[in-house]
């Protein structure tokens, strides 16, 4: 889980050296992969807690979450429906319930801990 | 690895996003000398409202505290200044003449006549306004605010009315008559005209008439506004 915050910033640190922007158009595009892309870590870490992290799943769920969201998108502009909000949508209540998990899992974890050291003692 | 693969992705997406929703700041930089010229046009803004104002006010004055003949006399008199302003009655001065001529090439395959497209027409009457124009007649037809210039069936129409065949002449009243020539003699127009053969001739007359606009004005589209009209007390 380190190595994940750690790589998360040395890439934006590398994003913000490169000094590169995209067209404004490509904004909301972008904005649904970063969601998904954050859904898909935060997953990522929930599963790996749980000790059920599969790569296949990681990997694939990646990039169909982020695929998908680009084509909704795509259609949503196309048709003039902000589409792209379901996907904000989806993603965010996603978000928000594996953050909860992953919370829930570190308390059990450090709830286990006290209760062990405690023993020892 | 594959989290963190996958975490440096979104890093670098996040940055990227990031530096895109950033904005630069508009900075100011104007010198001093630009800033003085701009204060100088805005305090000539603010001395032609003040004009403006006093005008309105003496015709106000005018029509308060007066007998109802004298107030007639007023109303007369605006609604005369009114008139000329909207171009409904001729006016007489010193003015532009501009004669719109075609220009032959030496084409080994002939050419075809050449006319004004109105969007010529358009940018011809937008620059002599910005140089200071104040009344404009086309061939003879009345320029006002609310003049059509349009293109129905590949003729030219002003006021619908087609344009005459060329050379033609548009004449143009203004305050200025010397500078106008000057700027309008540099213009970037004449090369547009040039473009679709037609050339612009400039000539300064002393006295200039310039016909009225002899139709009447579609009010239909038009609410007044919501004070009080003038002499309506």
């Amino acid at each position: 889980m380190w190595l994940t915050l750690i790589f998360l910033i040395i890439g934006i640190v590398l994003g913000l050296l490169t000094d590169f922007r995209i067209p404004e158009i490509y904004e909301n595009y972008l904005s649904i992969a970063v969601l998904a892309a954050f859904d898909t870590l935060i997953g990522g870490i929930r599963s790996h807690l749980e000790h059920k992290f599969d790569e296949k799943v990681f990997v694939t769920g990646f990039f169909a979450n982020v695929s998908l969201a680009a084509l909704l998108a795509f259609v949503g502009v196309q048709l003039g429906i902000d589409l792209y909000l379901a996907a904000v949508f989806a993603f965010g209540v996603r978000l928000f319930n594996n953050i909860a998990l992953i919370r829930r899992h570190l308390l059990v974890k450090l709830e286990n801990n006290t209760r062990q050291k405690k023993s020892k003692i | 690895m594959l989290l963190a693969f996958v975490s440096l992705l979104a890093g670098l997406m996040v940055a990227v996003l990031f530096q895109s929703n950033q904005t630069t700041e508009v900075r100011d930089t104007r010198d001093l000398w630009e800033v003085r010229t701009d204060l100088r046009e805005e305090q000539l803004k603010q001395q032609n409202l003040y004009k403006q104002i006093r005008d309105a006010e003496i015709i106000i004055e005018q029509y308060e505290g007066k007998s109802d003949r004298e107030k007639l006399e007023t109303l007369k008199e605006s609604v005369n200044v009114l008139k000329e302003k909207a171009g409904l009655t001729e006016i007489k001065g010193k003015g532009l003449v501009i004669r719109v001529n075609p220009l032959y090439q030496d084409l080994q395959f002939g050419q075809v006549y050449p006319t004004v497209p109105p969007e010529l027409l358009h940018r011809l009457i937008n620059e002599l306004n910005t140089y200071g124009a104040n009344n404009i007649a086309i061939a003879n037809e009345r320029y006002t605010s609310i003049t059509p210039i349009r293109s129905v069936n590949e003729y030219t129409y002003v006021n619908n009315h087609p344009l005459p065949p060329l050379p033609m002449e548009i004449k143009v009243l203004a305050s200025d008559v010397e500078k106008l020539l000057d700027y309008m003699q540099v213009s970037r127009v004449n090369d547009y005209f040039a473009v679709e053969n037609l050339e612009l001739e400039y000539d300064i007359e002393h006295n200039l008439t310039l016909p009225k606009y002899d139709q009447s004005i579609d009010f239909k589209w038009l609410n007044s506004a919501d004070f009080d009209e003038t002499g309506e007390s």
